[in-house]
């Protein structure tokens, strides 16, 4: 690891939602970007470099960065664009902290952002919601088949994610009341924080039992909605941290790591051997990132977590192959109210991905709710009232197969 | 709130696009099929078996040319149940999409599962056998679905 970095202010362009046909792209992030500086006292010339990012081609705009920089602050400074699929708030975050830990830059600004009413993510997601399109990237284009392994004809559903939402039900012992259960929480999680977009005060297992199945054992209230909004993070190096002042309320950065491993779901025509359900990737990623932040058991060291679950039975796996629970426990935690706010170990206070996801955004706003845990500065009652040393952030990317982990905490890893 | 983003009429030309894949993989799957049998391809060094067989292991990252057959039967993986249509419509027939490992293959297949009568009685690790086509000609389409033993 180079130089400690710390995470000094995180900003939003205020709720997200729906629809923001008033305004553009460029216009959607400057306020996340006047929000985060106006959080400190830096002024935008302070900045030395940007990273930023979404989701490439969802909104139909091939190099939004050059359009946006003028509106960043960003003429005239290095500014990276990255794009990684889900992962790219991650991926942008990730390459925040490369750029000062490196000791090239002191001050960063990583900002991800999508505005999902300019595009049509949903034909981009074909792979994760259709088993047609899952199909489709098995075996490959066949268009001589009417129906049969290739032409899965009729219908439409959550495929790849139902197929993992299965798999993991039946390793856990656990039923769709589970992830109707932990669908509930998030919803009313997302009702105590005021950037959210989808929130239920007081959401109820029964609330989200009771809308349709779209293919079992997901339902629509099981699924993310399409948000716009965005998300600008400051990184600073240690040395800045203590000139301006912000040694208090920061997040240091203690460990980072990504992983890949082979597409669980639709690699091209060759045979698939790996359950989607089982992430030994996230969990390879995790022990690394775990060590190098100097956590040493998960399940006690760290109080908090964040992770990227676009569909709610993930809200249940992610937790386990991050090691902070025992594999098929997280089900029995959640009826045991360990993931609430005020639980064992909260998981997603934020309302999580279910609640919103502006894609390109998400993965790094798991980090930005993990630091404002951290710094003690999450709004509207959704903060964790007990003390937070350490909190992890996750995301996930592709079909299944890329996943992003962070530990952010109160002391940095002395170097 | 006002409107106003303007909409502009366009068109993407899809036909610009060309994907390569791997013909090797599924050409000697397909024409398998045609004879009614399953092919795939198996590492002589951690002996995986993958079905369609890709002409390299992705475990060890060599060349395999070792081809098997495997089994018609083997275990429902994972499923999904379709109880709704593209726009959230609830469909009057629902159909499963499942995965299948066959005997002796370590990837999984997708595939139509039939031979039930309540979803709700489906369960992973069931037994399912491969059903073909009246006529096999050589194409994916030769293997029907998949059906519960
Ligand atoms: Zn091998």
């Amino acid at each position: 690891m180079g130089r400690n970095v710390a995470i000094i202010s995180v900003g939003y362009n205020g709720r997200f939602i729906s629809k923001r046909p008033d305004i553009n792209i460029p216009e959607l992030i400057q306020p996340a970007v006047n929000n985060a500086l106006g959080k400190t006292k830096l002024k935008p010339e302070h900045i030395d470099a940007y990273v930023v990012g979404n989701m490439h081609t969802f909104e139909g705009v091939n190099q939004p960065h050059l359009w946006a920089s003028d509106h960043f602050n960003g003429s005239g400074k290095p500014v990276m664009r990255i794009a990684t699929g889900g992962t790219t708030g991650a991926s942008v975050y990730q390459a925040a902290y490369y750029h000062v830990a490196s000791g090239m830059y002191d001050v960063v600004m990583a900002i991800g952002w999508e505005k999902q009413d300019e595009g049509d993510s949903q034909v981009g997601l074909m792979g994760i919601l259709l088993p047609e399109a899952f199909s489709l990237f098995h075996f490959g284009p066949d268009t001589s088949s009417d129906r049969g392994i290739a032409g899965l004809g009729g219908g439409g559903s959550t495929g790849g994610a139902a197929f993992q939402a299965m798999s993991y039900l039946t390793r856990a012992n656990a039923g769709i009341e589970h992830i109707d259960r932990v669908a509930a929480l998030m919803r009313s999680n997302a009702a105590k924080n005021p950037y959210a977009h989808l929130q239920q005060p007081g959401c109820t297992e029964a609330d989200i039992a009771g809308t349709p199945i779209i293919s079992y054992p997901l339902r629509f209230g099981h699924t993310c909605p399409t948000s716009c909004g965005a998300i600008a993070m400051i990184l600073v190096s240690e040395e800045k941290a203590k000139k301006f002042g912000l040694t208090d309320r920061v997040a240091w950065v203690k460990g980072l790591g990504s992983g890949t491993s082979d597409a669980t779901t639709g690699n091209l025509i060759e045979g698939q051997i790996t359950d989607p359900a089982e992430q030994q990737i996230c969990k390879i990623t995790a022990k690394k990132v775990y060590s190098m932040a100097g956590i040493k058991d998960p399940r006690k060291d760290i109080q908090v977590a964040e992770v990227y679950s676009g569909f709610s039975h993930q809200d249940l796996m992610w937790p386990e192959r991050l090691g902070l629970f025992e594999e098929g426990m997280a089900p029995k935690i959640l009826d045991k109210g360990g993931y609430a706010i005020d639980g064992e170990l909260p998981i997603n206070p934020s309302g999580g991905v279910t609640s919103t996801n502006a894609i390109g955004a998400s993965a790094m706003v798991r980090v930005g709710e993990a630091a404002l845990q951290v710094m003690g500065l999450a709004e509207g009652g959704h903060q964790v009232k007990r003390k937070i040393e350490n909190a992890v952030a996750h995301g996930w990317g592709g079909l299944f197969q890329f996943v992003t982990i962070t530990v952010l905490g109160k002391t940095p890893v002395k170097k | 709130m006002t409107q106003e983003t303007r909409i502009i009429e366009s068109t993407w030309d899809l036909t610009a696009y060309q994907f390569k894949i791997e013909a090797d993989a599924l050409s000697l799957f397909v024409k398998g099929l045609k004879d009614r049998k399953i092919l795939g391809r198996k590492c002589g060094t951690c002996g995986t078996v993958y079905v369609p067989g890709p002409t390299y292991c992705r475990k060890c990252l060599i060349d395999i040319d070792q081809v098997v057959e495997v089994s018609q039967e083997g275990r429902l993986d994972a499923f999904t149940v379709s109880l709704a249509d593209v726009r959230g419509k609830a469909v009057d027939n629902p159909f499963i999409s499942c995965t299948v490992k066959l005997d002796g293959s370590d990837s999984f297949l997708m595939g139509v599962l039939e031979g039930w009568t309540d979803w709700r009685s489906v369960k992973e690790g069931m037994r399912v056998k491969v059903v073909w086509k009246d006529v096999t000609q050589g194409a994916l389409a030769d293997l029907s679905h998949f059906q519960l033993i």
